[in-house]
C-alpha cells in the first residue's frame, strides 16, 4: 500500500500537469472565490466565538444568512443544537443526484481563548499585513470554515449539482466547553449529518518547510486528547511565618518532574509507514535519524535527535505538559491550595487511566492528587472513558482525487497518511461509524504553527491556494 | 468559673454589699457577653475585598454606639469609596493627656467556602474555640475595643483623655487603606499621643505556658513583588522544550532553597536578651550566643530550626499565588507568581528585588513590584522601613502589670513584628504606635489567613478582660 500510493503520485505526474493547465482557464472564478473566501474569513474572525465571551450562534446564523441569500431552500439551511443559546451549529446541505451517498464537511466555528493583551493586533480583528492574516482562528479554523461555505456558494452558483449530497456541519465547542456541537448532532440529529465518510478541515495538510511545501498529510487516524488536573492543599497561613511545606513549591516540584519525564518512543501503523515515506524526502542527516528509529530495536541517538523537533517528537510519543496554573487566594496568604492543568495527546492504543498512572509514577509525591477533566471540563476520579480508534481504511474515492489535485497545486509532494497530534471531532464521527479524513489545502510552515497561541496567522498566498484546492476536490469527489 | 463564683454569691442572701472584686466579675461576664455579641455580628457580615463590605461592619458598629448615647459628632463614618467607610468613634476625656487612639481592621482574608470545614462567615462555637473568617484577625480585637467602650458609656467612666477608636478597611487587602485615608484626610480626627493597635496575637505558649507578651515596636517591611515569563505559546499536541510555567516552576524550585542571611538588630537584640531569661537549656544558652560579637554559627543553625526564631532574624519571601496559560489545550503564553516578603527594618523593597533576581538566576523570569494600589512597577522603592519607636513607660508599665495579674509569670518583651500592620501608616503620621493581642496562641497553630481560622474560647475572654483593664488603666487619672 505504501510502495502503492508512491507509485500512483509518480503515475499522476503528467495528469496533474494536464489538470494544473485545466484550472488556469478557471482563473477568473478562482480569483472571484478568493474574494469572497476573504470577506467570509474576515467576518467569521471578527465574531467572536470563544467558550469564555464569544457566541458561536451568531457566527452560525451569519453563515446562514450567507446560503440563505445565495437562494438555498431554507429547509437545507439548519440551526441546531442544545439548550445552549450561544453554542447553535449550522447545518447546509447541497442535494446531488443522489448516485452515492452524502459525504459530510466538518468545521468548527469556536476558537480558543485569545487575550487582547497578548497579542500584538486585536484577536477578533481581522489583519492583513506583511503576507499573512492575523486573527484568533486564522490557522484553527476559520479559514478552513470560510472556504467550504465559499465552494458551496460558487457551485449552487455555478449550478454544479453533485452525485452526492454535500452536508456542511459548522459546529460548536470543538476546543472544549460544554456543547460539542459533533456530539449533539450525532446523538440528537443523526438524520441531518448521517455521511458515507467525512472530510473533517481541522487541521494544515500541507506541511512546508522555510516555505517550501514538502508533503501533503492524509489525518488517517489522531492521537486521544486528555487533560488531567493536578493538586496540591495546604493548611496555608498567614505569609509572613512561612514554612517548608507549601502548596506551590510541591505542584512546582511535580511539574519539574514531569518537564523531565518523556514517554516511551513508540510507532503504529500509522506513524511507521510515515516516517518511511518522510525519510526518502528528508534531508541527509534527518533521513539518517528517521531510518535510524525505523530500525529493530531503534538507534537510540538517532531517537533523541528527531525528539527535539517538536512535530517529529508528537508523532513518536504520548506528550503531556502543563498548560494552565492556579494557586493562591490572597499576596500576603500561604496558598491553600496549587492548582495546574496537565494537557496530554496520548498514542491510539493507550488509555487515559494509564496515563494517569504514568503521571503519579513520574510525580511520585503522594500529596499531589492527579485526576481527570472530562472535555465538559469537569474534574472527576473516574476515567470519563474517551477511547482512541483505529485508523478507517483509505478509501479510493477519497485518496485518488485526492493525489491529483494535489498533484495540480503543489508539483511533486507527496500524499501521506499521517496521524495527528492535535485532537479533532474526528473521534465522535469514527465512533458513529462515518470515516472521517483529515484533508484541508492551508500549507502552514513546521516552525511557525501558532494555533491556540498568540498572534495565530496563516500565509495570504496559503490561505487563497487552500481555497482553489478545496473547491476542487469537492468537485472531483461529488462528479458524477 | 467566673461564672459560678458570682451565683454562688448571689444566693447567699446575707451579702449586704457588694465588693469591688464581685462587681468586677458581675461587670466582666456582662462584658464578656456584649464582646461575644459583637464578635459573632462582625464574623457574620462578609468584609473580604472581593465581595464583603466594610461599611456594613462599620455601620453596625456606628449604630451600637449612637444607640448608646455616643453624640452624633463622635460616631462619624468616613472613607473614600462606598464599600470601604472607616468608623472613627470618640470617647470624651477630661483633658488631662493628649488623646490614645485605638486601631483595628475590619477588613477579613478571602475565605473560599469550599476550603473550610465550617462556613467561614458564621462564628462557630466548637470544642472549646470560636472559627470563622477574623476570629484570631482581627475581629476579636474589634469586638473587644467596641465592646470596653460601651460598657464605659454606659457606666459613666470619664478617661483622663480622649480615646479615639478607628476601625478600618484594606488593611489586608484593596487599594482604600482606612488609617493611611485617615491620616491623609482627617489628620485632626485620629492625632494622638500614641496608638494601641491590637492587630496581633502576642502569647505564644511555650510548653503549655504563657511566659512571654510580644510588644511590638517595630515591624518587618511588607513588599508584593510579580514573577512573570512570557512566550509564543502554541498548541499543546506539538509542547516544545522552552515552556512558560516550566521556566516559573523551575525558578520557584531553585528560589525554595534560598535562604536570606541571619541578622539582629536593636529591637530584636533586647528581645533575646529578655528572653533568654524565660528559656532555659539550650535555648537560652543559644540565645545567648548569637547575641555575641561574632556569633556561633552552630547556636544560629539550633537558634533557628525554631519558625518564630527564624523568621525573627531573616527576611523571608515565599510564593504565594500562581497563575498561568489561557486554555487547556494551549501552550501557555505568560505564567505568573506572586511572591511575598517580610523585610527585616534598614533594608529596602529593591535591595530585596535584586537578592531575587540573583536567587532565581534566569533573565526570563521578570521580576517587578506590587505597589500598595495593585500597580506593577519596574522597580521598588529603595527606602527602608522606619526606625522602632521609642517604646513608652507609660504603655510598657500598665500592660506588664495587668497581664501578670491574668497571667502570673509573663514578661512584656519589645518585639519586631513579622506581619505588617496599619502600624506603619499611624507611625508615617507621626504618632508613635504599639502592636499587640492579648491571646495566647499555639505556635503550630497558626491560621490567620489560613482555613478554619480560631481562637480558643477561653483565650478570647482573657484578652477581652486585659484590653478592659489596660484601657482603664491608660487613661485613669
Amino acid at each position: 500500500m505504501r510502495l502503492g500510493n508512491l507509485t500512483v503520485c509518480a503515475a499522476l505526474a503528467l495528469g496533474a500537469w494536464a489538470a494544473g493547465n485545466a484550472a488556469a482557464g478557471d482563473s477568473a472564478a478562482d480569483t472571484a472565490s478568493n474574494r469572497l473566501a476573504r470577506e467570509i474569513f474576515r467576518e467569521l474572525t471578527e465574531i467572536n466565538t470563544s467558550d469564555s465571551l464569544g457566541s458561536v450562534t451568531a457566527a452560525s446564523e451569519a453563515m446562514a444568512r450567507r446560503f440563505r441569500n445565495a437562494g438555498f431552500p431554507a429547509a437545507d439551511v439548519v440551526i441546531a443544537g442544545g439548550p445552549n443559546e450561544k453554542k447553535k451549529n449550522l447545518v447546509v446541505r447541497v442535494h446531488g443526484s443522489g448516485q452515492h451517498k452524502p459525504v459530510l464537511l466538518l468545521g468548527h466555528l469556536d476558537v480558543v481563548e485569545a487575550r487582547r493583551e497578548d497579542w500584538t493586533t486585536d484577536p477578533y480583528r481581522f489583519v492583513e499585513r506583511d503576507g499573512y492574516f492575523y486573527g484568533r482562528g486564522a490557522s484553527d479554523t476559520k479559514e478552513n470554515d470560510a472556504i467550504m461555505v465559499a465552494a458551496l456558494l460558487r457551485m449552487k452558483q455555478e449550478g454544479f449539482r453533485p452525485d452526492r449530497d454535500i452536508i456542511l456541519a459548522l459546529t460548536a465547542d470543538e476546543e472544549g466547553g460544554c456543547c460539542n456541537g459533533v456530539d449533539w448532532l450525532l446523538k440528537n440529529r443523526r438524520e441531518l449529518i448521517d455521511a458515507d465518510f467525512v472530510i473533517n478541515t481541522d487541521g494544515w495538510s500541507v506541511r512546508s518547510e522555510k516555505g517550501v511545501p514538502i508533503m501533503f498529510e492524509l489525518g488517517a487516524t489522531e492521537k486521544l486528547y486528555g487533560d488531567y488536573y493536578l493538586s496540591v492543599i495546604n493548611r496555608g497561613g498567614h505569609s509572613s511565618e512561612p514554612r517548608a511545606d507549601n502548596a506551590i513549591y510541591e505542584l512546582s516540584q511535580a511539574l519539574l518532574n514531569l518537564s523531565k519525564y518523556q514517554f516511551p518512543f513508540e510507532l503504529n501503523n500509522v506513524s511507521r509507514p510515515y516516517f518511511e515515506r518522510l525519510a526518502a524526502l528528508a534531508a541527509p542527516q534527518r533521513a539518517a535519524d528517521i531510518r535510524g528509529i525505523l530500525q529493530t530495536p531503534p538507534d537510540a541517538a538517532a531517537v533523541a535527535r528527531l525528539s527535539r523537533e517538536p512535530s517529529d517528537n508528537a508523532v513518536m510519543r504520548t506528550n503531556c505538559v502543563a498548560t494552565m496554573l492556579g494557586g493562591g487566594h490572597a499576596p500576603n496568604a500561604l496558598p491553600q491550595a496549587a492548582h495546574a492543568i496537565v494537557n496530554c495527546r496520548i498514542l491510539p492504543g493507550h488509555s487515559l487511566q494509564e496515563v494517569r498512572e504514568q503521571l503519579i509514577k513520574v510525580i511520585n509525591d503522594p500529596q499531589v492528587s492527579v485526576r481527570f477533566v472530562t472535555y465538559a471540563g469537569k474534574v472527576t476520579e473516574q476515567d470519563p472513558g474517551y477511547r482512541s480508534f483505529a485508523p478507517p481504511p483509505l478509501r479510493p474515492e477519497v485518496l485518488e482525487p485526492l493525489d491529483r489535485i494535489v498533484a495540480s497545486l503543489w508539483p511533486h509532494i507527496p500524499v501521506f497518511p499521517s496521524m495527528s497530534a492535535g485532537a479533532s471531532d474526528a473521534i465522535y464521527t469514527n465512533a458513529a461509524g462515518m470515516p472521517t479524513y483529515g484533508i484541508s489545502g492551508i500549507a502552514i510552515d513546521v516552525d511557525d504553527v501558532r494555533a491556540h497561541g498568540r498572534d495565530e496567522r496563516v500565509g495570504v498566498a496559503a490561505f487563497y491556494t487552500g481555497n482553489t484546492f478545496f473547491y476542487r476536490y469537492l468537485k472531483a469527489i461529488a462528479s458524477p | 468559673m467566673m461564672v459560678s463564683f458570682w451565683r454562688s454569691v448571689a444566693t447567699v442572701s446575707v451579702v449586704l454589699a457588694t465588693t469591688a472584686v464581685h462587681a468586677d466579675a458581675a461587670s466582666q461576664e456582662a462584658s464578656n457577653r456584649l464582646a461575644r455579641e459583637i464578635y459573632a455580628q462582625l464574623i457574620e457580615i462578609n468584609t473580604t475585598d472581593s465581595v464583603g463590605n466594610v461599611t456594613t461592619a462599620a455601620e453596625a458598629m456606628a449604630k451600637r454606639f449612637r444607640a448608646a448615647g455616643f453624640p452624633a459628632a463622635d460616631v462619624q463614618l468616613l472613607g473614600p469609596r462606598e464599600n470601604k467607610k472607616n468608623l472613627v468613634v470618640r470617647l470624651r476625656g477630661s483633658g488631662a493627656h493628649k488623646p490614645v487612639l485605638l486601631l483595628g481592621h475590619l477588613d477579613v482574608v478571602e475565605a473560599p467556602r469550599e476550603d473550610w470545614a465550617t462556613d467561614p462567615f458564621r462564628l462557630v462555637e466548637k470544642d472549646g474555640y470560636f472559627y470563622g473568617r477574623g476570629t484570631i484577625d482581627m475581629k476579636n480585637g474589634d469586638a473587644i475595643m467596641v465592646a470596653t467602650l460601651l460598657q464605659m458609656k454606659q457606666e459613666g467612666y470619664q478617661p483622663s483623655r480622649d480615646l479615639i477608636l478607628a476601625l478600618t478597611a484594606d488593611e489586608e487587602a484593596g487599594t482604600a487603606n482606612g488609617v493611611q485615608w485617615l491620616f491623609r484626610n482627617h489628620p485632626e480626627l485620629v492625632a494622638a499621643e500614641f496608638a494601641i493597635n491590637l492587630d496581633d496575637w502576642s502569647i505564644p505558649m511555650v510548653n503549655g505556658k504563657a511566659l512571654v507578651l510580644n510588644l511590638d515596636a517595630t515591624e518587618k517591611l511588607y513588599a508584593d513583588y510579580q514573577l512573570a515569563v512570557t512566550n509564543p505559546g502554541g498548541h499543546s499536541s506539538e509542547p516544545v522544550a522552552d515552556n512558560a510555567i516550566y521556566t516559573l516552576t523551575t525558578g520557584l524550585n531553585r528560589f525554595a532553597a534560598y535562604e536570606f542571611p541571619f541578622e539582629l538588630n536593636a529591637v530584636t537584640r533586647a528581645y533575646y536578651q529578655r528572653r533568654a531569661t524565660v528559656e532555659t537549656g539550650q535555648r537560652a544558652a543559644d540565645m545567648r550566643a548569637v547575641l555575641e560579637e561574632s556569633p556561633d554559627p552552630q547556636a544560629i543553625r539550633r537558634l533557628t530550626q525554631n519558625a518564630q526564631d527564624r523568621w525573627i532574624t531573616h527576611t523571608t519571601c515565599i510564593p504565594t499565588r500562581l497563575a498561568a496559560g489561557h486554555a487547556n489545550n494551549a501552550l501557555p503564553q505568560r505564567a505568573e507568581a506572586v511572591i511575598n516578603c517580610r523585610i527585616l527594618p534598614g533594608h529596602s523593597p529593591e535591595e530585596v528585588r535584586q537578592q531575587l533576581i540573583t536567587a532565581l538566576a534566569n533573565p526570563q523570569i521578570q521580576v517587578r513590584y506590587i505597589a500598595a494600589d495593585g500597580k506593577v512597577l519596574p522597580t521598588a522603592p529603595a527606602a527602608g522601613a522606619l526606625p522602632p519607636a521609642r517604646v513608652l513607660p507609660e504603655v510598657l508599665d500598665p500592660l506588664q502589670k495587668i497581664a501578670q495579674q491574668i497571667w502570673p509569670q509573663i514578661a512584656v518583651i519589645p518585639f519586631m513584628a513579622i506581619g505588617a500592620s496599619d502600624a506603619v501608616y499611624a507611625m508615617a503620621g507621626g504618632v508613635p504606635t504599639y502592636t499587640f493581642g492579648a491571646v495566647t496562641y499555639n505556635p503550630d497553630d497558626a491560621r490567620a489567613h489560613g482555613r478554619d481560622e480560631r481562637l480558643a474560647v477561653d483565650a478570647f475572654y482573657k484578652e477581652n478582660e486585659l484590653v478592659n483593664r489596660y484601657l482603664r488603666a491608660i487613661t485613669a487619672h
